[in-house]
């Protein structure tokens, strides 16, 4: 990296270091804004809320519950053996909201708003849920 | 600055075309600007939308188009804004002319995607989304907008057949309208009977992949002397962004880009929705209407599927919604729909809408969203 690159702005991590968190390392990072109290699963230089530069690291909960969802039946081409699946707003224990997919659910009447779910690192790049109920016991 | 018109309007039919993107906006261009009764060498600008070009191998389309116009030394610049590309290239236009830097411009989008499978037309569309937070976590459109119809669903007593009273209307709509895709009425049966896309969305709340083409000419008023047609003054020409990932929103129930260019309009304008006679709103999904004019103003958070299953929003209806059969069933050609919003409105007020004329045609506003909502623009116009 050239010394012009160095000067930069840099955000707490960038977003392959999201990604590598969700599949290699089991867990959720986000950014957290100690100004207005926005804790983030999306990459940014300034809180996306209130604008404070100075965002800082924090981990996001596993777990938390479906806010909204939809069965999907008809994915892009990187979901193309998956379907049908769920994606899922999930809004995190102790804050933060990250979206995601969710394998099993394959039906509507299989999952509920409010729904306790529980992110579980998947065999895709991206977040991947399981129901709280059906997660192995640890930690 | 300077008063500004829209004097020139065309369209191509929307569906699949044979002929290239290129070729289309040349054509549709061509047309707008002999309604204008101006001169392609009036035109002082091009401002092109053409989002998925590099579907067609086309980049820097906007000089061929001046090209093939005879125009080649007129500057062109193709913006993307994603499905509102075309009303955000209006924006541009409306800035050079009220702003002195070009008496009169032309806005043209066009998109081809119909020589594509619907998997690579629908991950192209998915393009638009967030890739890293969004597309990547299982997110495509129809997902997206399949969570707000969730979240609006689980806050408001709202039933299927609401939602389909959307679908059915702009139907209905698009059976008079020449630049339709779909010709043809649906009825509810159909509606509830059709396979489910993404819950609760079914085929019939989706809009169609279409291709298309639409243009518009704008000039500075004291430029045109003598107008052929009926001329649109542009009352407001508002852009507005948000919050792009859905993780990030505050409440899912509904577009704050929508909320926030709609309060930039309506203060240009000095009007109120009360003095709005007609709207084309950006309804790729039934969801989308219902929260367009909610967040627009027109109805009460919580009433927009309500309000569309009493008729309200018909042709004939107290608010006429989308009279061109909207993205739904006119069909979204991702960067021509802006463009088409407007040239409806154009066909409204001339007199060249038969079969599908809205009862009062003085006042109209346009609501073209990009993506989920990351980007909105809002125009209004009236008669002279």
């Amino acid at each position: 990296m050239s010394a012009s690159d160095e000067s930069l702005p840099k955000a707490p991590h960038a977003i392959e270091d999201f990604l590598r968190a969700y599949t290699e390392e089991g867990r959720l990072r986000g950014f957290r804004c100690p100004n207005c109290g926005l804790v983030t699963a999306t990459w940014g230089l300034a809180c996306a809320r209130c604008g404070h530069r100075g965002l800082e690291e924090t981990e996001l909960s596993p777990r938390g519950r479906v806010s909204a969802f939809t069965i999907l039946h008809v994915p892009g081409d990187e979901f193309l053996n998956d379907a049908p699946y769920a994606y899922v707003v999930v809004d995190l224990d102790g804050g933060g909201r990250i979206t995601g997919w969710m394998p099993e659910v394959r039906a509507p009447s299989e999952i509920k708003i409010g729904e306790r779910v529980r992110f579980q690192p998947g065999y895709k790049p991206g977040v991947q849920f399981v129901r709280d109920a059906d997660a192995p016991r640890s930690g | 600055m300077r008063e500004t018109w829209v004097v020139g309007a065309a369209s191509n039919r929307f569906g699949k075309m044979r002929e290239t993107g290129r070729e289309a906006a040349t054509r549709v261009a061509m047309q707008a600007i002999e309604t204008s009764g101006l001169t392609p060498q009036d035109i002082g600008y091009t401002f092109v939308a053409n989002c998925f070009g590099i579907a067609e191998h086309q980049a820097h389309v906007g000089p061929l188009i001046n090209n093939g116009l005879g125009i080649p030394d007129t500057p062109s610049v193709t913006l993307e804004s994603a499905c509102s590309s075309s009303s955000a290239a209006l924006h541009e236009a409306f800035v050079h002319v009220a702003g002195g830097f070009a008496d009169a411009a032309l806005v043209v989008g066009a998109e081809k995607l119909s020589h594509l499978d619907t998997l690579t037309s629908t991950s192209y569309f998915a393009i638009a989304a967030d890739y890293a937070f969004e597309t990547r976590n299982g997110a495509t459109f129809p997902g997206l907008y399949a969570t707000l119809a969730s979240a609006y669903r689980q806050a408001f007593p709202t039933r299927d057949e609401m939602f389909g009273s959307v679908a059915i209307k702009n139907h209905a709509n698009a059976a008079r309208n020449p630049h339709a895709h779909f010709q043809k009425e649906i009825s509810m049966d159909t509606y509830l009977g059709s396979p489910m896309i993404a819950t609760p969305l079914r085929l019939y709340d989706c809009c169609p992949f279409s291709d298309g083409a639409a243009a518009i000419v704008v000039a500075a008023k004291e430029f045109v002397k003598k107008p052929v047609g009926e001329p649109l003054v542009v009352r407001a020409s508002a852009r507005s962004g948000s919050v792009t990932d859905m993780q990030d929103r505050p409440d899912l129930l509904g577009l704050p880009a929508t909320r926030t260019a709609a309060a930039k309009a309506f203060r240009q304008a000095k009007m109120e929705p009360k003095d709005i006679d007609f709207l084309e709103v950006h309804d790729c999904f039934t969801i989308a209407e219902v929260l367009a004019l909610e967040d627009l103003g027109f109805f009460p958070k919580g009433t927009g599927a309500k309000e569309s299953a009493e008729g309200v929003t018909a042709r004939d209806g107290k608010l006429p919604v989308n009279p061109s059969g909207g993205l739904k069933a006119k069909g979204h050609p991702v960067s021509a729909t802006g463009a088409s919003q407007v040239v409806e409105i154009f066909e409204q007020m001339n007199g060249l809408a038969p079969g599908r004329e809205v009862p009062k045609t003085g006042t109209a506003l346009a609501h073209n969203v990009g993506a989920t909502g990351g980007s909105c623009s809002v125009h209004i116009f009236s008669r002279r």
